[in-house]
């Protein structure tokens, strides 16, 4: 009793914190985190489980898309994730010996997801909830399946080894600069090949799709997806063209998969088929689901808190690590079914979501349904 | 303007908050973490120091039993060589065991956290892919690895110097079977494999070691579970082979031979690894003459001929109850081959360590051994190269009256 009470006092404060403010707090925080490790508070090892993080928070940003907002389902969404990555490793590696700029794979990587996702979205879209599930598993599948069985071109379960580290500028770029009296610490930077500079490589990539994402949300685009989520022939009857909406968000996503795949191909300098199993489809789905569906700094926290808590189960075994490692998963999958019972809105929900999962009072819930439909007023009122 | 003021308030403790709570989080993972070694001084003469060895496994993900045996050898080994001594020094062995799930992103974790840990070495990856993950962060931060279990010919293809290991590489058989096949008269050879990892790099090598031979071969594949292989059958007719090597598992190459014995072509030559050197082959072939005169070798001396297996059996019998689990015979070597290089290099640098792998010869359980210095053939640098076993004569089998029994 005494404990709901006090979380419902923390809620009322929290929510009175606009948005904004504990975006800018949570981006300050995620910046200065590789500092803790410079000044040596903190093992090396968590700087990685923050890369990794922040790459799964792009994927679940990305996944977020098309099933938080436009409300379909993907269970092959790391395919996309995929087809980035071996883009990358297989243009920047020794398998046939090329080495095309860091900036350039970067596009290329997200357009061919991208097209990756126009082909399995064209023929799939008019399936809806199980079928188009089914159909995107199938997907995951078959794009694991190619890699592994085209060996000529992905080394098959082999995978592709000794991804080059990515330069921010061309080798002439820096040869030049460092000709015209550029400190070499400096210069150093450019060429990303420590944990750190991942981390910050990657962190920028996330603040732009957390920005342009979150902006997408609000415009016009972002509530026809939500109208077609709630009502798909409301929707439509509104005006909305169902089949390009859908598509749009199909492909958007599966960009900013390839662009995460790219950045984690360069990461771990190696991939391999076992990167893409199914089960790191349903982790993503997990991610968005348990951060809270449709809500952007829901799915960044659930990212984080799902990739980062093996890491912390692990430490804070202490001594007895050794012994207490094969337990470790087990208690990760205990506190995921607790959040499930506890939390089933998900961690930071959409105010939406989380009424309809709760009982609420039905005008309230009304209110709120309005304000979502109704732009002139709806963006101030999501924002409170 | 209150309103102002009040939420400024708000952001400030709520920042504040924030930051209080992760410094808590990360000081609370942080003073786990110390020096790599601890000094003691004994009552006696000598003084006693502890080194961390790591042991990267996987005790969840899909190979859980090979990760449990992985474990269990490391083990076994510290209890045997723990509180060695260089000098006056005694060195207790301390396991840090890390579970990487056999996934890629997982092994680069715990590599990472090994190093912050200050390990000395570690003994695994246990799968391919995680291993390969691991290896550029083992080799950039020096640490010598010994992988008991990754048996792919291209582990190394990278050319790490910090990678050993203790288990036979594929590739080795594949030259093993390439020999047998040409000392069998083949003129025309199909290699077949399951598209699986092991299978692959199996049939890559024997190709590549036929085709230098100047054999003609023929390359097929199915899928690992298939139930139908009449395809490949006929491909193999229509190519005139006369041999035929599967280097997938037995289910396949059972079902593969009973089809080509169906098809007619019961005088062609049948020939796999170890994959296919199990009991089931034979019924799965579908009875004794479909089977009788199929060949199979194996990857290192089988473990009726392991010099130390008996005495391992029965330690590791009574430490777990059961019986030698996969490779775990393997690890137990591989600790004890970084022990002995530690002890060689009479000292912990791990840069000493390294240097003394390369030279090191180890009598273990398994055969007395070196490591390859250089890449040569199936070999590559840090392979295990037993004494008295090439590729000329690793162990050969031939199935007679229904059981596999050894070539002389």
């Amino acid at each position: 009793m005494g404990l709901s009470r006090m979380l419902q006092t923390l809620r009322s404060i929290t929510e009175r914190v606009p948005r904004r403010v504990w975006a800018v707090a949570g981006f300050s925080l995620a910046a200065i985190f590789p500092l803790f490790n410079v000044l040596g508070f903190m093992p090396t090892a968590w700087l990685r489980v923050g890369v990794v993080s922040l790459v799964f928070v792009m994927l679940s940003l990305g996944l977020n898309v098309v099933m938080g907002e436009a409300g379909l389902l993907n269970l092959g969404y790391i395919a996309f994730f995929a087809v980035g990555a071996y883009t990358t490793a297989l243009l920047s590696s020794p398998k046939f010996g090329l080495r095309w700029p860091f900036w350039a794979l970067l596009v290329l990587s997200a357009l061919l997801a991208m097209v990756a996702g126009l082909l399995i979205g064209l023929p799939t879209l008019r399936l809806r909830g199980d079928y188009l599930a089914i159909v995107t598993l199938a997907f995951g599948e078959i794009v694991r399946l190619t890699i592994t069985n085209l060996q000529p071109l992905t080394n098959g379960p082999n995978g592709v080894t000794g991804i080059y580290p990515p330069r921010l500028l061309s080798q002439g770029a820096i040869d030049s600069l460092q000709a015209s009296g550029w400190s070499e610490a400096l210069l150093k930077w450019l060429v990303i090949d420590k944990p750190i500079e991942y981390y910050y490589l990657v962190f920028v990539f996330v603040v732009i799709t957390a920005f342009l994402i979150s902006n997408l949300k609000n415009s016009r685009v972002g509530r026809a997806w939500n109208a077609l989520r709630e009502d798909e022939l409301a929707a439509v009857s509104s005006g909305i063209t169902a089949a390009r909406a859908k598509l749009l968000s199909v492909v958007l996503s599966a960009g900013v998969a390839g662009l995460a795949g790219s950045v984690y191909a360069y990461y771990s300098n190696v991939i391999s088929p076992e990167s893409f199993l199914f089960m790191q489809s349903v982790i993503v789905v997990c991610m968005v689901v348990l951060g809270g569906m449709g809500s952007i700094p829901g799915v960044i926290i659930g990212a984080i808190v799902l990739q980062a808590l093996p890491q912390v189960i692990r430490e804070s075994a202490g001594a007895m690590r050794s012994e207490f490692e094969v337990y470790r998963m087990l208690i990760f999958g205990l506190l995921i079914v607790a959040m499930v019972i506890f939390r089933p809105e998900g961690l930071l929900p959409d105010k939406l979501w989380r009424q309809e999962v709760h009982e609420v009072d039905p005008r309230e819930l009304e209110k709120t349904r309005q304000s979502l439909f109704d732009v002139e007023e709806g963006h101030q009122d999501l924002e409170a | 303007m209150a309103r102002e003021m009040r939420l400024s308030a708000r952001k400030a403790l709520a920042i504040m908050l924030l930051v209080a709570l992760v410094v808590a989080s990360m000081s609370l993972a942080g003073c786990k973490k110390d020096e790599g070694t601890t000094v003691s001084d004994d009552e006696t003469a000598g003084k006693t120091e502890t080194i961390k060895i790591g042991v990267e496994t996987a005790l969840t993900g899909p190979l859980p039993d090979y990760g449990y045996a992985a474990q269990v050898g490391c083990e076994l080994a510290v209890e045997d060589f723990s509180g060695f001594t260089i000098g006056d020094t005694t060195y207790e062995i301390e396991l840090v065991v890390l579970d990487d799930k056999a996934e890629p992103t997982e092994a680069a974790i715990v590599a990472q956290t090994m190093v912050d840990e200050g390990v000395v070495g570690v003994i695994g990856g246990l799968t391919t892919g995680a291993t390969l993950a691991a290896m550029p962060i083992y080799a950039e931060n020096r640490i010598p690895q010994i992988s008991g279990s990754v048996t792919g010919p291209k582990a190394n293809e990278t050319d790490f110097d910090t990678f050993y290991r203790t288990c036979w590489n594929d590739g080795v058989q594949g030259e093993a079977l390439s020999v047998w096949a040409q000392e069998l008269g083949a003129k025309k050879v199909v290699l077949m494999d399951d598209n699986g990892a092991y299978a692959v790099g199996l049939a890559d090598v024997t190709e590549n070691s036929l085709k230098a031979a100047g054999v003609e071969t023929l390359r097929q594949n199915c899928q690992s579970g298939d139930k139908d292989l009449s395809a490949q059958v006929a491909n193999i007719k229509e190519f005139g082979a006369d041999v035929v090597i599967f280097t997938g598992y037995h289910p396949e190459a059972g079902l593969l031979r009973k089809q080509m014995v169906e098809a007619g072509m019961s005088d062609v030559q049948f020939m796999g690894g170890d994959g296919i050197k199990s009991a089931e082959f034979v019924a799965e072939a579908g009875g004794n003459a479909n089977a009788e005169g199929c060949y199979a070798t194996f990857g290192g001396f089988p473990e009726a001929q392991q010099p130390g297996y008996t005495a391992f059996a029965a330690k590791y019998l009574e430490k777990t109850g059961d019986e030698v689990g996969p490779y775990a015979q393997n690890n137990y070597d591989a600790l004890g081959a970084l022990v002995a290089a530690i002890k060689k290099a009479g000292s912990t640098d791990t840069e000493k360590i390294i240097e003394a792998l390369q030279t090191l010869e180890y009598e273990g359980v398994t055969g007395t051994f070196t490591f390859a210095s250089a890449t040569s053939g199936a070999v590559t640098r840090g392979d295990i190269v037993v004494t008295g076993l090439t590729p000329a004569n690793v162990p050969r089998y031939v199935v007679k009256d229904g059981a596999w029994i050894a070539v002389e």
